[in-house]
């Protein structure tokens, strides 16, 4: 094959998913946190109803993982496992792309969200 | 199976595994799950494209199990050995179609396959296909941690050559 085929075979692939990732990342305002743990919804917050800070902690079989929200957004402050990606990663407010703590099989992703009943706390 | 062969293969996979051992200690450039430079894989790519899929395969099979004692995250031996999987047949099918120049693209393919085997691995695990959104960021990292070792890959296969 030749060089350059191969040269825009892979800048193509690249460029199409940095615009993707971009897109998935600043995919705009989800008002609703879900807290999944192997795959099952354990929890679904609205952040936008969310008035002061929350705390708390989700237990798995393999470990725990401290859970902050605040209005609008959410993230793991403090977690037991072994690399703490979950923890780096930091706030998430918006987009598609999720929090995800793999040895403890926790995702923490936002969606639009069906309900609507929410100003009331 | 030949002493040398087999001193060779352990002489390569012993390198690997210092190599894995040392990027390690580097602190993760990002705190996206799964983007890494993946230096270890410059053994892999140079061993198919001198010696064969067989050799290479043992190399980076044994370099992953061994590996998985060193780091301090055994559960993540699952991820590697999917990603390994997924990024080993995307080398021997780009082996076909590349000539000696072009390693360097071989191993790029090579680590996008390998970050796709990861995220397939992680959704089946966690049972949660939203991971799937990690995809192109982890395509996009994939060519370019794939670009910086198949370069070096390049480079050892053209000097080992030179070798008597």
């Amino acid at each position: 094959m030749k060089t350059k085929t191969l040269v825009i075979i892979i800048s193509a692939v690249l460029a199409i998913s940095l615009a993707a990732s971009a897109i998935l990342y600043f995919g705009g305002e989800r008002k609703t946190a879900e807290i999944y743990v192997d795959g099952e919804l354990l929890r679904s917050i609205d952040l936008a109803a969310v008035t002061e800070t929350q705390t708390f902690t989700v237990e798995t079989e393999e470990g725990a993982n401290v859970i902050e929200v605040e209005r609008g957004r959410i993230r793991v402050s403090d977690a037991d496992c072994p690399d703490r990606v979950c923890v780096r990663s930091g706030w998430l407010s918006e987009g598609d792309i999720p929090i995800v703590c793999l040895p403890h099989g926790l995702v923490i992703r936002l969606s639009s969200g069906g309900e609507v009943d929410s100003v009331s706390r | 199976m030949s002493v040398k062969r087999i001193a060779r293969d352990a002489v390569l996979t012993a390198l690997a595994l210092v190599i894995f051992a040392v990027e390690l200690q580097i602190p993760p450039l990002t705190p996206v799950p799964g983007i890494k430079l993946g230096l270890a894989n410059v053994v892999t790519v140079a061993a198919l494209f001198l010696f064969g899929p067989w050799d290479a395969g043992a190399i980076m099979i044994l370099r992953i199990l061994l590996g998985g004692f060193f780091s301090s995250n055994p559960s993540a031996i699952i991820y590697s050995l999917a990603g390994g999987a997924f990024s080993f047949a995307a080398l021997l099918l780009m082996r076909k179609i590349v000539n000696k120049k072009q390693i360097w693209a071989a191993s790029t393919i090579s680590a996008a396959f390998h970050n796709l085997g990861q995220i397939c691995a992680a959704v089946l695990i966690t049972r949660t296909p939203a991971l799937f959104a990690y995809l192109p960021l982890l395509t996009a990292a994939g060519i370019i941690a794939g670009i910086v070792t198949g370069l070096a890959a390049q480079l050892a296969v053209n000097r080992i050559k030179k070798l008597p």
